[in-house]
């Protein structure tokens, strides 16, 4: 994992040192919101329905033990005792007071953390694979380039005021665990014709009221080239993406008016007119110090089979289920990945309290070589644990409430905070969600189901990313009434598609009935086991579907 | 309305003129870009850029120019720091390069990276509010329009061999 | 102010909410232009003296931040086609009762 030295930490403790002046300046009245918000939000500070929240940044996802029993202290100390993940591998919180607002991010610079850049019209985080580094599928690891993005992109001169928010995500599986295409620039790392690798980039994807799957724009370029070419894109983008309308004001939309092949030439006059003066310098020292920092940590040779870990899920069916659903495939024999699943029965989806955080450090520190990440579906997942491990492992996952044996399945579905929290949202996103999952509440019924995602977003804006769900929902105001649309057919990973609106919108009591009779004809309709939800959709189209969703029970 | 540049206070003799408006002496007149590349090469040295404006097309006059002002008119638009970035460093311009408009403090450290060298600010406070917003920050990752050395610059010429923080 | 809210009738009866700009936290005006935590404790008003609660809130920064107008009953109970939202701001997240002021937190 990365590790700060003292350039880092120095800009980090600088930039909350910059906003405890601008808090101060906002408290005493010296500033006003009007002033005070566009610096707020560059912080990751929102004022929600109830109280303040903050963003916080965990760069693609990475964690280890100090920084998540650091976030667990804030959680106790600043707000209620738990915090939320995003869909943006991020966590937040929904009460901090203003006032509290700096030494908060003083905790978060001990612990080389930040809020840099979770908010405002810049290059947010960066995302990527929350197996990367594990994962058996992947060409290189793909976070050293995460951690250059990352810095390239902190406090850049020229791309901090852009029309809009920008997104950037990159993987180097052929499965994307990252929903490249679904971003405003995508990175898939890949081999050339002569065996080299560098990057397939992936422009205008992105979802909100206007959703796009992303163009590829450029089917190779150089590690040493990519740098430099992103500033071409970005300054296109500065240049000459709309400013007149907030909504028309994503990359997506200037890529689509244009047309993709007019974008990418403007891409290419431009990065072609940069003088060597202009490239982005990035030592080949640099790039090679970043990357020794994601070194696979150093794993004992095991047995690929292992003997108690056999013996033990043969005892304990909670411990064959869980390991059945939530183990993925690790690269090294003998060892796995697992998810820690924050989507129990009737709880937020994403939220997790300061002692579960604590439990999960304490597991990855014993047993999981110290690297945690954070899935953009809202999970936990600690990539390095011996399979010997498991049984003591998932023993203590279910002592803390952690042990749910659903990732992946219907339960395990995305939900923004939707308006039990959110200022912009219609609709609550929370209740619908533990109605859905309640329906999948028999674990034999939901394996039986298999592999479904379900997104659900309280607005437009598509937090809960509803698009690309495989069904997706989304929350809609009809005259102080909540109502759900929803979408059959949506998909983030290789084969992005944004999902069709299937009719008019259900009222929130009746979405799980709904989705219950959708569920009930898919199992009628399906080849077999193996074909999943989606598939089963592709192949039969929407009519059926439809027809069991506004059918009368 | 207070000019820094330099840090400090200085007094400028040219203002803008409007299209219609016909100056005494051009070399003391800011005009448009419209109007710079109607008059041909040689007739104004000072220009301002609007939002919209593309700065490349300066590309022919940009030696006789020693004075380009680049308007910001409010917070959330960006474009004048690509402005900046593309005199500076495609067409090579070393003359003044003025921030005016909503030239807000927290923008400062960003329009002083993408070349700036004066803001007009309207606040009597103007020289205070600058020397605070460039002190915020003493380091910055990416190259940029002005000559600080970048983190990545300095990490490899500042030492002579990496060294890791839990190393030291 | 952060969203767009309807429009209210002047005869509408309505009352001044806000955030506390230190706290976050949801406040109404009280008949005194103080600020509480507590619906019950805000002021219920119609046309002009609206208006006027409205400029008051708007110039009370310090305090105060995003002032909008919600419509109430002439008894002060949320009313009109923001009434989820204006309920769970008034009492807290319907997910975590424990967490709102239902469970007497402030």
């Amino acid at each position: 994992m990365y590790r700060y030295d003292e350039f880092d930490e120095a800009l980090v403790r600088e930039r909350a040192a910059q906003f405890r002046g601008q808090v101060a300046r906002r408290l005493s009245g010296a500033l006003k919101e009007d002033a005070f918000k566009p610096l707020r939000l560059m912080n990751g500070v929102y004022l929600q329905l109830h109280a303040y929240m903050l963003r916080v940044a965990i760069p693609y996802g990475q964690l280890d033990p100090a920084k998540l029993r650091q976030l667990a202290m804030i959680a106790d100390r600043y707000d209620k005792g738990y915090g939320h993940f995003t869909t943006r591998q991020n966590i937040q919180y929904n009460w901090i007071r203003l006032a509290d607002m700096p030494d908060v991010l003083d905790a978060l610079a001990d612990v080389e953390m930040h809020a840099i850049q979770t908010s405002g019209n810049c290059i947010r985080n960066v995302t990527s694979d929350h197996l990367a580094g594990a994962a058996a599928d992947e060409i290189e690891d793909p976070r050293p380039w995460c951690e250059i993005i990352r810095q390239w992109s902190t406090l850049h001169p020229e791309f901090s005021f852009l029309p809009r928010k920008f997104k950037i995500a990159v993987t180097a599986a052929e499965t994307d665990r990252a929903a490249v295409r679904v971003h405003d620039i995508g990175l898939h790392i890949r081999r050339n014709g002569d065996g080299e690798i560098g990057f397939e980039v992936i422009v205008g994807g992105g979802q909100g009221r206007t959703p796009h799957v992303g163009v590829t724009i450029r089917d190779w370029i150089a590690k040493a080239e990519l740098l430099s070419y992103l500033e071409a894109i970005m300054r296109v983008y500065n240049r000459f993406g709309r400013r007149d309308n907030k909504y028309k004001a994503r990359i997506k939309i200037l890529v689509n008016e244009l047309g993709p092949e007019a974008f990418a030439e403007a891409v290419d006059t431009e990065y072609a007119a940069q003088g060597v003066h202009e490239a982005v310098l990035l030592p080949q020292g640099e790039i090679d110090r970043i990357t020794e920092y994601f070194a696979s940590p150093d794993l004992p040779e095991r047995p690929a089979r292992s003997v108690t870990f056999e013996a033990a899920r043969a005892a304990d069916p909670a411990l064959d289920r869980w390991a059945r659903v939530n183990l993925r495939r690790h690269r090294t024999p003998g060892y796995t990945s697992a998810y820690i699943s924050l989507k129990s029965q009737g709880e937020a989806p994403g939220d997790m309290t300061g002692d579960q955080m604590r439990v999960a450090a304490d597991i990855a520190e014993q047993f999981g070589f110290g690297d945690i990440r954070v899935a953009h579906e809202q999970d936990l997942v600690l990539p390095h644990l011996a399979i010997d491990d498991l049984p003591e492992v998932h023993r203590r996952l279910r002592d803390a409430g952690l042990a749910a044996s659903n990732a992946g399945l219907a339960s395990d579905l995305i939900a923004c905070p939707g308006l039990d929290y959110c200022n912009l949202s219609n609709a609550r996103s929370i209740s619908v969600g533990n109605a859905i999952q309640a329906v999948f509440e028999d674990p034999e019924f939901e394996e039986r189901v298999g592999p479904l995602h379900i997104n659900i977003s309280g607005c437009i804006n598509a937090c809960g990313h509803h698009h690309v769900g495989h069904i997706g929902v989304l929350g809609v105001d009809k005259k102080g009434e909540e109502y759900y649309q929803i979408t059959f057919g949506g998909r983030a990973d290789e084969k992005a598609a944004i999902g069709d609106i299937i009719g008019p919108a259900l009222k929130g009591d009746d979405v799980a009935p709904a989705l219950r009779r959708v569920i009930a004809a898919y199992l009628d309709l399906r080849k077999g086991p193996g074909e999943k939800f989606i598939d089963a959709y592709t192949r039969l189209g929407p009519a059926p579907f439809k027809e069991a969703l506004y059918a009368v029970d | 309305m207070p000019l820094i540049k330099g840090g400090a206070p200085v007094s400028c003799s040219r203002r803008f003129f409007a299209d219609e408006e016909t100056p005494p002496d051009p070399n003391d007149a800011i005009v448009s870009l419209g109007r710079l590349v109607a008059a041909g090469g040689d007739v104004f040295r000072s220009v301002r850029l609007m939002p919209a404006d593309d700065p490349l097309a300066l590309a022919p006059h940009i030696r006789r120019l020693d004075l380009i002002e680049i308007a910001f008119p409010g917070f959330r638009d960006g474009r004048g720091f690509s402005a900046a970035q593309l005199l500076r460093r495609r067409l090579g311009y070393t003359g003044e390069l003025r921030a005016v408009g909503q030239v807000l403090r927290d923008q400062v450290f960003f329009m002083a990276r993408s070349g700036f060298d004066a803001f007009l600010i309207d606040d009597p406070h103007a020289e205070e509010i600058v020397a605070a917003a460039l002190s915020e920050f003493t380091v910055a990752y990416q190259s940029a329009a002005d000559d600080t050395r970048t983190i990545w610059e300095r990490r490899w010429n500042a030492r002579p061999a990496h060294t890791r923080r839990d190393d030291r | 102010m952060s969203s767009a809210r309807p429009r209210l009738a002047p005869e509408t009866p309505k009352m001044v909410t806000a955030w506390d700009t230190a706290t976050g936290r949801t406040v109404y005006m009280t008949p005194s232009r103080e600020w509480s935590v507590n619906i019950a404790d805000g002021a219920v008003l119609v046309g002009a003296a609206a208006d006027d609660a409205l400029a008051f809130a708007a110039s009370d920064e310090g305090r105060a931040t995003d002032p909008y107008v919600m419509q109430v009953s002439p008894l002060g109970e949320i009313d009109g086609r923001e009434i989820i939202r204006e309920t769970i701001r008034a009492v807290g997240p319907t997910n975590h009762p424990m967490f709102g002021k239902q469970a007497g937190n402030p």
